[in-house]
């Protein structure tokens, strides 16, 4: 076998392999996606029953209840991308969030068994949620890596793929895992 | 689940009498020990010698050397067998019963087959798992077992000598997680990332064979110390919280042994490499030293206490 064509074999297999990892990256990122997004769809669910709930003793926050049952019709929505997800559902944290923290001033309703138990059930789907934002993030830094590192950038670049958004893992967060914490104490 | 210092106190104060009678027993066994072990090395060089005075062969020489070592053993097992037993039942026995009620002990028994091939930890195949110092009970309503283990495999050498090759040696723990989970998920102390480095760690950990896949944790400190391998991306990061990587990292400092551990079938497994039998009475050194009873007491405490510093107890919701 001639030298020349060994290295265009070599060549070959080089890009197969490289044109292969970008693409199971872009896949990886889009599999876990999909686990967010039936998540999040699970925690809005819940969202109707919980403002239904509180409403009636948060005379205060009637404006973030609001902001919840706005951002559930924008979540609802058809056709939307990953990023105004990804923007929802930080909008949806910081809210729900706060709710979370309201109820603590109002007696009757950490007395309501209804409330108690949506709330834990929300915490517990945060902390899924939580988890599935983790490995989405980690999933678009490998793949973000494979389009600005030599030599998959030029492939990547040749494929025609963007870089994509990490969630912001921002104080909120934190603020719900104290919250969390608070309610998953016997 | 009494703390660390009041278990000290319980071990110098009200075990003091029986162990100053036990520290008796070890000062007499240890001087027989050496008696019978200069009288037996005498005699196994004068049956050596003879029988090469007789044969005129060079293998009683190869021969020799391995039979002193198992008859010597056998005899040094003989002898420490009713203080060993001695200090079992009346030291680390009342010892489990101080630190918590509900813990049950049994000298004899480990930690079950089954229990440490579902672990996943260890990819060898297991042919040989001893063990004893078996404890059970509960602790705020967990379920934990922990014993010593020392596990086995089975290979031969080019001449056909079969050996047998430790997997594990050291406490091994099994407990109840506080959340649902399906995946099956292992925590291994990272070996490939210290010493090849980030780059070039990651990508032999990456093509590991008869793992599940890599996960990268998003604990700077966390992926220093260990490596995640799972069957489930999203699951691995559920299960390991911020918290609870950090709560493992302590713990790991508080064992200063490497710690490999895996969660499956929602319980979690530790093996704690500590490479020597736990929990045996110490003979050539005093029982009343602090460094031995801290062997005693640090290593119990630190398996029970699991409970409490990875926070098993706090279940979800859901779990109750």
């Amino acid at each position: 076998m001639s030298t020349p064509f060994i290295i265009l074999i070599v060549a070959v297999i080089v890009l197969v392999l490289m044109y292969n990892s970008l693409v199971a990256k872009k896949n990886q990122v889009q599999n876990i996606f999909a686990s967010v997004d039936t998540q999040l769809k699970k925690r809005y669910d819940l969202l109707p029953n919980l403002v239904a709930s509180v409403s009636q003793y948060m005379q205060h926050e009637k404006s973030i209840l609001e902001d919840v049952t706005k951002l559930r019709a924008k979540a609802n929505q058809a056709n939307l991308s990953d990023k105004e997800k990804i923007d929802l559902d930080a909008k949806m944290s910081a809210a729900l969030g706060s709710i979370m923290i309201a109820v603590e001033n109002y007696p009757e309703l950490k007395a309501n068994e209804n409330v108690m138990h949506l709330q834990r059930s929300l915490s517990e789907i945060e902390e899924q949620i939580s988890a599935s934002r983790r490995a989405y993030n980690q999933a678009v830094t490998d793949y973000n890596n494979a389009l600005e590192q030599i030599p998959t950038n030029f492939m990547a670049n040749f494929m025609r793929y963007t870089k994509k958004e990490v969630f912001e893992i921002n104080e909120n967060e934190r603020q719900n895992i104290n919250v969390k914490e608070l309610f998953n104490t016997k | 689940m009494k703390s660390k210092s009041e278990l000290t106190d319980y071990y110098y104060r009200i075990l003091y009498p029986t162990l100053q009678l036990l520290e008796k027993d070890r000062v007499q066994l240890s001087h027989r020990l050496i008696t019978v072990g200069v009288i037996y090395t005498i005699l196994v060089v004068l049956i050596a010698s003879t029988i090469y005075g007789f044969l005129k062969n060079n293998n009683v020489f190869i021969f020799a050397p391995f039979g002193y070592l198992v008859g010597g053993g056998i005899i040094y097992n003989y002898l420490i067998k009713d203080y060993t037993k001695e200090f079992k039942d009346k030291i680390i026995t009342p010892l489990i019963k101080a630190l918590d009620k509900n813990l049950h002990y049994s000298p004899d028994y480990h930690v079950g087959n089954h229990h440490f091939t579902n672990s996943k930890i260890f990819t060898s195949q297991l042919d040989k798992l001893d063990g004893n110092d078996y404890v059970k009970g509960e602790i705020d309503d967990v379920n934990i077992e922990f014993s010593d283990l020392h596990a086995q495999t089975k290979h031969k050498d080019a001449k056909g000598n079969t050996h047998y090759q430790t997997i594990f040696q050291g406490l091994f723990i099994v407990t109840d997680f506080n959340k649902h989970f399906k995946a099956q998920t292992v925590i291994l102390p990272d070996t490939a990332q210290s010493t090849f480095g980030d780059y070039i760690g990651n990508l032999l950990q990456s093509h590991n064979m008869g793992r599940n896949e890599l996960v990268k944790m998003d604990s700077v400190a966390f992926e220093k110390e260990f490596v995640v391998y799972s069957s489930d991306q999203i699951e691995a990061r559920y299960i390991l919280s911020h918290a609870l990587m950090e709560k493992l990292l302590l713990f790991k400092k508080h064992s200063n042994h490497p710690l490999s551990l895996s969660f499956v079938g929602g319980k979690v497994y530790l093996a704690i490499a500590y490479n020597k039998d736990l929990f045996e009475p110490s003979i050539f050194h005093s029982l009343l030293k602090y460094k031995i009873a801290m062997e005693y007491v640090g290593t119990l405490h630190l398996a029970v206490g699991i409970v409490e510093e990875l926070k098993l107890n706090q279940k979800l919701w859901s779990k109750l």
